[in-house]
């Protein structure tokens, strides 16, 4: 074979360098970890008749009696991620534009809000929920700060980041006729990282929804004590009901958000 | 009284192009002022530092008596006017938000981050949108318009705080040439009947010729013709618009220049 009618948009036609170095330094430190993180195929190989049978266990009819129970710990489940996000909404506002570069007021500033905000997102919200619950006990109100909490580290990143890559040149428009700083801000930044402040919020109260269905794990309120509890007895049917619960309210706020956000923007 | 004021006027970027060689010029209030020159010829940085949105190395540039620093730049701006190439507006925002930001200036923060203004703000902005004939799209959003309409939302903003003096860097050079009669004509308007001191960036000589009751020439930094446009001939173009080979660059203008020349 003298030459392949295919080639790269390179020099020479063969792919770059510096592509082939990654691609390959990438797949050796793969490699290299999987032992570590005890990745095994013949192991999973293995296990695919248990899987299999814990499969034909949990296709059993939903428990219709546990359904008003459900609905209640659901809407207490949807109502803790709508309240989070909304307090972490209200936080994040603010400290998104101290957090981003063009409209932080002092490079001190903004790099001490990048520390804080990469602070509050380290841990999980399941392990500042047992913070919180043992701060202010068991119920939805720890769940709740809890998830507001971490909501903030990561809000108040994407809105900062959204910041960032705005045009300068309404800003500049709008500086020029006498405006002041916060003026600026309202007028010109904002709406231009209007949508994705929007995406960003649609996308985080879903991925709140998520993180309360499991906050009842620790006590902190939500459908998740009952999952867990339902997982220790094996009563699949009900394990199946809440599943099934928490991906109609996911799939339902998904179309409801894409929606909204084709209205706005 | 002098409207604006430029006295030796440097102004060398961070990467060393020279923009500005000491250029020194007075503009008579009420007069409408062309700048013409080729590309990187330092015509937007000088009407930029009349707004104070770029600063001179070295020299002074006052607005109706005051040198333009930092510390009076909300002060100056509200007394100047700017239109941009490219509109600069906020395209999410309505026709009416954007004029209405010509006014936040007389308002105050705590108000404006709840986009309240007051009902003589509006009043201001409906007559400015009337003067640039936009009344009716008011209430759409910016970037619903066209070129020329957004233009003309640029220049109703600026109209909209009441300016002294009206400055338009290039504000036709993205619009075709029916459209680009039609803001020189506004801006003309402008000049006359509210007695604005105009400075328009202009790439076409036949509408500064036109338009223009002065024309300076700009040519690497320096102003090479200052005149009425009747004033303006072959020779006189040639010399604005003269390409300097690398050779006269190299012996009357530092090197730096060519980098971004």
């Amino acid at each position: 074979m003298k030459y392949l009618p295919l080639c790269w948009p390179t020099r020479n036609g063969l792919p770059p360098l510096a592509l082939v170095i990654s691609f390959a330094v990438v797949f050796g430190a793969l490699a290299w970890a999987a032992p570590i993180a005890e990745i095994n195929p013949l192991r999973l190989i293995a296990s695919v008749p248990r899987l299999l049978s814990f499969i034909g266990n949990i296709l059993v009819m939903p428990d219709a009696q546990y359904f008003p129970e459900l609905f209640r710990k659901m809407l207490e489940t949807l109502e803790m991620a709508m309240l989070a996000t909304s307090i972490a909404l209200a936080i994040s506002l603010p400290l998104g534009f101290l957090a981003a570069k063009n409209t932080s007021p002092h490079p001190a500033v903004f790099h001490f809000m990048r520390t804080l905000l990469s602070f509050m997102r380290a841990l999980p919200e399941l392990v500042w929920a047992l913070v919180f619950v043992s701060a202010v006990g068991l119920g939805p109100l720890p769940g709740v700060m809890a998830l507001a909490f971490v909501t903030v580290g990561f809000m108040g990143k994407f809105f900062a980041e959204s910041i960032e890559v705005v045009d300068a040149k309404p800003i500049e428009g709008v500086e020029a006729h006498g405006a002041g700083w916060l003026q600026v801000r309202t007028f010109a930044y904002l709406p231009q990282a209007m949508p994705d402040f929007i995406g960003s919020t649609l996308y985080i109260l879903e991925h709140n929804l998520r993180a309360a269905a499991i906050l009842g794990l620790v006590g902190a309120g939500g459908v998740g004590y009952d999952m867990v509890m339902a997982m220790r007895l094996f009563d699949y049917d009900r394990i199946l009901s809440i599943a099934l619960g928490i991906y109609l309210i996911v799939a339902l706020l998904d179309r409801l958000s894409s929606h909204f956000r084709s209205r706005v923007i | 009284m002098t409207s604006i004021s430029l006295h030796n006027v440097t102004k060398q970027f961070g990467n060393g192009f020279h923009a500005l060689r000491g250029v020194t010029a007075d503009f008579t209030p009420g007069t409408l002022t062309a700048i013409i020159g080729p590309s990187g010829a330092g015509k937007s940085t000088m009407i930029r530092m009349i707004n104070g949105l770029e600063f001179p190395t070295n020299g002074q540039v006052k607005v109706e008596d005051r040198v333009v620093n930092r510390s009076n730049l909300k002060e100056i701006r509200g007394d100047v006017g700017i239109i941009f190439q490219h509109y600069n507006l906020v395209s999410r925002l309505a026709v009416m938000t954007n004029t209405l930001t010509g006014r936040l200036k007389h308002r105050s923060w705590l108000g404006s981050m709840l986009y309240l203004f007051r009902k003589n703000d509006m009043d201001l902005a409906f007559q400015a949108l009337d003067r640039v004939g936009l009344l009716d799209r008011a209430w759409d959003r910016a970037d619903r318009l066209s070129g020329g309409q957004q233009q003309r939302v640029g220049i109703a903003r600026a109209l909209a705080q009441a300016p002294r003096i009206l400055l338009a860097d290039e504000p036709v050079a993205s619009l075709d040439p029916v459209t680009s009669e039609e803001i020189m004509q506004i801006l003309r308007e402008i000049c006359d009947r509210d007695g604005i001191t105009v400075i328009v960036n202009l790439h076409q000589v036949d509408l500064a010729r036109r338009f223009a009751s002065r024309v300076i020439g700009l040519n690497a930094g320096k102003i090479v013709f200052d005149g009425h446009p009747d004033a303006l001939d072959q020779s006189t173009l040639d010399r604005i618009y003269h390409n300097h080979t690398e050779k006269e660059i190299r012996n009357e203008i530092p090197a730096p220049m060519l980098a971004d020349a």
